[in-house]
């Protein structure tokens, strides 16, 4: 269970990027945050995004036209 | 993370492009990647403070998709890579000047501020350069 929750469902590159950024710059370090997508592209999106950041992306994992990734705010 | 800057000249008042350049100026910004766009030409209208969308926003069959999906609007996306991460902008000063122009002709919190062309391409020496 992570710390928080982000529902992007419905948005289109780059608005889940952003919000996740957002999200996690108002989190303690440590803390985790799930993200929950409906753009295929969010999953390559994420694997970059927290490789850039050196954030670590904990799971990834696509059910039903539904993309959920956990981040945890390492950087 | 060391990451390379990213230099963005944007000189074209189409809408797609100026999209373009907010989703890579926002995305790099959020990134970690330190971010400057130089605004000249035709962009420096679409920048105009208080414009409608439909005045700012200019193109072709994209810019129309845009619209109707309601995409996020690109001043927005410049927002909001200024607010989350190290995003510059610069306004072109030869384009205000033939505009006519003071900086305070175009949207608010976006500009750091005016700079000339040799400037911008000097600073851009060290990182990738994109022109749209």
């Amino acid at each position: 269970m992570a710390d928080q929750l982000l529902d992007v469902k419905g948005l289109n590159c780059p608005l889940p990027i952003l919000k996740a950024k957002k999200a996690l710059k108002a989190m303690p370090m440590g803390a985790t945050l799930e993200v929950v997508a409906t753009d295929p592209g969010s999953v390559k999106d994420f694997e970059a995004f927290c490789r850039t950041t050196g954030n670590e992306l904990i799971e990834s994992k696509a059910e039903d036209k539904l993309f959920t990734f956990v981040i945890k705010h390492t950087a | 993370m060391a990451n390379d800057p990213l230099y963005i000249l944007l000189c074209s008042g189409e809408h797609e492009k100026i999209q373009m350049a907010a989703m890579m100026a926002s995305v790099g910004a959020v990134s970690e990647r330190p971010v400057e766009v130089f605004v000249s030409m035709n962009a420096v209208l679409a920048f105009t403070k208080g414009s409608a969308p439909e005045e700012r926003y200019r193109g072709g069959t994209f810019s129309d998709l845009l619209k109707a999906k309601n995409a996020p609007d690109a001043m927005t996306l410049f927002r909001q890579g200024k607010e989350l991460g190290d995003l510059k902008m610069w306004a072109c000063s030869m384009a205000l000047d033939v505009q006519g122009w003071e900086l305070d002709r175009l949207e608010d919190d976006l500009f750091d501020g005016t700079l000339g062309l040799t400037k911008f391409l000097s600073d851009a020496e060290n990182g990738q350069f994109i022109t749209l």
